[in-house]
């Protein structure tokens, strides 16, 4: 446990800088919003920045990813393979507790399953996750409920905590411990525990005026999606505000699934690209054959929210799949991003 | 940062679209929260813009067509051939035909027109979509003094009564959709006017579902018991009954006979007066409809605009009567001047065989339809400048590469007549250039100078020509989201007037041979003749699982006609109309349309060339077309 000034953090930044590729919070200047990006060379991340309009998965996991090009030489009958994403060591400086939960779920499913996807494992592999507690929550965020947030209590690297007198550094593995020892940080006192609890207990207490948006009882939802309860007029009425545009999925730090398609370019070779894809689309269940398993929107709608809280599907995140950031909420369409419909199924139990 | 803020060219909504770019390559997308309208939302296709703008069918270089094949060129060797071929036509005698993209920016457009005035001296110009706009436009112009929106889509946020006429906007504009959508749940009065249940009917408050080709006697019929409501509460609004057509108006709206309506219709009159009852105490107006391809009649239009007047509250800053663009600049396009001048129309010289047309310069075609292709083929020179590949193609002589839309800089008005800029934020792959940029060195070999350097300079230009632009500049638009055109420009914005009405209980056109009033829709994955659409991953996946579940395409009808001819779900029929035309396609079974009436989305070739040809007005009366047909069991 150390104790960093806002001057020490910066130049960590910098110095990161010189051999990964340093990705951070960064405020677009025309708009004002946030986005978890690469930092050119003279910027630092603003770790006071609010909760990154996008998910940071989208570093690990881009919205579009050529992953492999190959051609073929007629005459000579060659095939040639070339990988097309760079293994550059990244650092993610400046995460919200949720997105780092959001990353623990994708580490379960491309890595900690029966196959091991190579591709993410290459941008995973080498990247050094810095967390930043949050000190206030946003009108979106219900991390409370998800216990995701708003302090992050493992898989970080480096946890930062900002005190009234600079940062407390947290190390979370071997990683962050030589980083801390290559620096000879100063440690902090024990004190500084109760320092960093008092703010984030300070921070759980504006919920309720700050985090007005979304309010989900989340364990109670699961209960009843688990066992079946919720009914199907309500599945209905959720299926019918879907505009089927696919946003939430691609917005939520911890959705992961994709379409992997060739395209032909020019002459003999071929791209292959890797695409989000969405559940709330129709081709996404239709399987050869024309077999649609969720043909009718409100089948394939309410697969997401068995995804995110069922306790069978939970098992395999070690978590639920919700880690409480509101971002599908806010891109919604329609009015059902998750808190929402946590909301429906709540309403309909207490009626 | 890689995120750059640009426009959605996707539709006449004009969301807020953050584009991540590493300058090169488009990498992905994101919504841009504060955009006034979108509110951090897109819709399928916004998302996916990543998708098209990494498509590998560019235009990348001029091409020239050589002993029967297009071969690369330079750009000037393509504009002097194009000079020189032209100048053998003579554009004042209707030889030269110019058909412009409702997708370009205002200043590409308004360098085409000026291409086609100054240099080829032509009147043949024309925008696709252009037939069902024109009515819009005309009809608003009469009502209300200017071509364009009343109010903005913003007001749909704040308005009490909001009334959408015969779209499926949840699917069309998806991101207003969800602003009804919204609207509703805060507790406006959603009310949806269409013949088939679509999904905005589903989330609206209420669903009138008149029989296919009523809607104008249904809003006429709500006036009539608007103003009857009024009349009896003495209540006097303003000076509605002093306006130019009131008389005849209020004679006409008297004459509708609640058993004519009940039976041309089938929605009961009391129905009707006690949605004007709700009517009538709104304080704001919100009125929608679809304009552009997929647009309404001139009946059922008019019909609207006399309805929005005689709410007298379309001077509420709540208030707004909005014609939907399906395509991004359409609303610009006819801004711009681009739409067909009366005894002038491109559509008309393709169409007809003994026209004087010689040469056609096309932008950025949908290849859906290729009409009269033919008599394009047979044409002495086609040029085609576009930045995707394109069936149209094929039939070019000399093809110019675009850059795509966030490949330069360019103004786009969306359909409340937002102008927005879109700033280049990506290097166009190979030799693509801004339309203007053509069109100028076009101009310039041809002996003109008009001597802009970049876009700004181009808008400048439009500023000085088109009054409503007047206040506007690059500079300007760069700040916030937009800024709506100024109806002040017009010297008769604000003096309302009525429409002339006939009441008419049309009768449905089909009969026992031809049970079933057939009208064409659109499908839902399926915009734009799916030009753009199937250049995408995602996108063009979700058409095509709609391809192979209905291979021939599909027409809709209700689960008690599909019972009645024992038929099934993807079952083949016959398809026979009254003129003789028939095509063999699949059925699906839904509810969402009523009895005796069957869709079908135009987008098989086939069904296009071949059935509907022969319906003139399945083109110009968009929704309103009805075609009788008899459905068969294979
Ligand atoms: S389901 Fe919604 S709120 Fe939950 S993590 Fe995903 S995007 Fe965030
Ligand atoms: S964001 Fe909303 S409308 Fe879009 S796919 Fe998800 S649930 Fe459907
Ligand atoms: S609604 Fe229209 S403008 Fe908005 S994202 Fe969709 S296509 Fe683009």
């Amino acid at each position: 446990m150390y104790l960093l000034t806002t001057q020490d953090i910066n130049d960590l930044a910098r110095e990161l800088q010189k051999t990964h590729a340093v990705y951070g919070p960064q405020v677009n200047a025309q708009t004002g919003q946030v986005f978890f990006d690469l930092l050119a060379e003279s910027e630092l991340p603003d770790l006071d920045a609010a909760i990154p309009s996008m998910p940071v998965k989208e570093i690990l996991f881009p919205q579009m990813e050529r992953i492999l090009k190959y051609s073929y030489d007629a005459q000579a009958q060659r095939v040639t393979l070339e990988k097309q994403y760079g293994e550059k060591p990244k650092v993610l400086f400046g995460l919200r507790p949720c997105d780092l939960a959001g990353i623990q779920c994708l580490d379960r499913f491309f890595l900690g399953q029966e196959f091991v996807d190579d591709v993410y494992l290459a941008h995973r592999r080498q990247s050094l996750l810095i967390t930043n507690t949050c000190t206030r929550p946003w009108d979106q965020c219900f991390c409370v409920c998800t216990h995701t947030g708003p302090a992050a209590d493992e898989g970080f690297d480096l946890d930062l905590t900002r005190l009234d007198d600079g940062y407390l550094v947290q190390v979370g593995s071997e990683k962050g411990q030589a980083l801390a020892d290559a620096h000879g940080w100063k440690t902090a006192e024990h004190r500084r525990l109760a320092e960093k609890a008092a703010v984030v207990d300070r921070c759980v207490e504006r919920f309720p005026d700050q985090a007005k948006d979304n309010k989900a009882w989340i364990s109670r939802a699961m209960n009843r999606i688990t066992t079946g309860f919720v009914k199907h007029e309500i599945w209905e009425y959720i299926g019918q505000q879907c505009f089927e545009c696919g946003a939430c999925s691609f917005v939520c730090p911890s959705c992961s699934c994709f379409n992997i398609e060739d395209v032909t370019l020019c002459g003999d070779s071929c791209e292959r690209l890797r695409t989000r894809d969405s559940c709330s689309f129709s081709g996404y269940t239709r399987m050869a054959g024309d077999h649609n398993p969720r043909a009718p929107v409100e089948d394939r709608r309410n697969k997401r929210f068995f995804c995110k809280l069922s306790y069978t599907q939970s098992k395999k995140y070690l978590r639920p799949g919700c880690v409480g950031c509101g971002r599908c909420q806010l891109v919604c369409p329609g009015d059902i991003g998750l808190p929402n419909v946590v909301q429906y199924i709540r309403r309909e139990t207490t009626e | 940062m890689n995120y750059q803020a640009c426009v959605c060219n996707l539709c006449g909504t004009g969301c807020g679209q953050f584009l991540k770019t590493d300058g090169t390559r488009v990498l992905g997308v994101a919504p841009i929260v504060s955009h006034p309208v979108s509110k951090g939302k897109l819709c399928v296709r916004g998302w996916h813009a990543n998708e098209l703008l990494n498509t590998n069918e560019r235009i990348t270089t001029p091409l020239i067509r050589e002993d029967g094949r297009l071969r690369e060129a330079s750009l000037d060797e393509a504009v002097s051939l194009v000079v020189r071929r032209l100048g053998e036509c003579n554009g004042a005698a209707d030889e030269i035909g110019l058909l412009a993209s409702a997708r370009s920016s205002n200043e590409d457009g308004f360098a085409l027109r000026r291409l086609a005035r100054e240099v080829f001296k032509t009147h043949l110009l024309g925008v696709g979509a252009e037939a069902g706009h024109r009515n819009s436009m005309d009809s608003l112009s009469h009502a209300f003094g200017y071509p364009g929106a009343v109010g903005d889509l913003t007001r749909i946020d704040k308005a009490d009564y909001i009334l959408i006429v015969g779209t499926d906007i949840a699917r069309q504009n998806p991101i207003i959709g969800g602003n009804l959508h919204a609207a509703q749940r805060r507790g406006a009065r959603l009310v949806s006017l269409s013949s088939s249940r679509t999904q905005m009917a589903k989330l609206s408050t209420k669903h009138f579902q008149q029989k296919p080709g009523t809607k104008a006697l249904v809003l006429n019929a709500l006036a009539k018991a608007l103003h009857a409501l009024r009349t009896v509460n003495h209540a006097r609004h303003a000076d509605i009954d002093r306006l130019a057509g009131y008389t005849q108006y209020v004679n006409a709206l008297r004459t509708i006979s609640s058993v004519a309506l009940e039976n041309a219709s089938g929605i009961r009159y009391e129905e009707i007066e006690e949605e004007a009852q709700i009517l009538d105490a709104a304080r704001s107006v919100v009125i929608l409809f679809p304009s552009g391809i997929s647009g309404l009649d001139k009946r059922t239009i008019e019909a609207i605009c006399n309805l929005a007047v005689l709410t007298d509250r379309m001077d509420d800053p709540q208030s707004a009567l909005i014609p939907v663009a399906g395509i991004s600049n359409l609303q610009g396009s006819f801004d711009m001047g681009l739409s067909g001048e009366a005894g002038h129309s491109v559509f008309g010289s393709l169409a007809d065989p003994d026209s004087p047309l010689r040469a056609l310069f096309v932008v950025d075609h949908d290849d859906g339809i290729i009409r009269n292709r033919e008599r394009i083929a047979a044409l002495e020179l086609v040029v085609y400048c576009g930045a995707f590949r394109n069936a149209f193609m094929d039939l070019a002589d000399v093809v110019f590469p675009l850059t795509a839309y966030n490949e330069s800089d360019g103004t786009y008005t969306c359909a409340d007549r937002r102008v927005q800029l879109t700033r280049k934020n990506t290097d166009t792959p190979g030799a693509g250039l801004p339309g203007w940029r053509v069109y100028q060195a076009i101009a310039e070999q041809a002996g003109y100078t008009w001597g802009w350097r970049d876009a700004a300079e181009v808008f400048l230009a439009i500023t000085d020509a088109i009054p409503a632009y007047h206040d506007l500049t690059h500079h300007r638009l760069a700040k916030g989201f937009g800024i709506h055109w100024d109806i002040t420009a017009f010297p008769a914005a604000g003096q309302m007037k009525f429409h002339e009405v006939q009441i008419d209980y049309p009768k449905s056109p089909t009969c026992e041979e031809f049970p079933f009033a057939l009208m064409v829709g659109k499908g839902r994955h399926f915009w734009h003749q799916n030009n753009l659409m199937r250049k995408t991953l995602i996108p063009r996946r979700e058409y095509d699982q709609t391809l192979l579940l209905y291979p021939q395409g599909y027409v809709e009808i209700c689960p008690e006609d599909a019972q009645k001819l024992k038929v099934k779900d993807k079952w083949l029929v016959h398809l026979t109309s009254s003129t003789g035309t028939s095509m063999k396609i699949a059925v699906k079974v839904s509810p969402d349309v009523q009895p005796g009436t069957a869709y079908i989305p135009y987008f098989i070739k086939n069904m296009i060339s071949d059935f509907l040809i022969r319906y003139d007005n399945a083109f110009s009366a968009g929704e309103e077309s009805i075609i009788p047909v008899r459905i068969e069991e294979k």
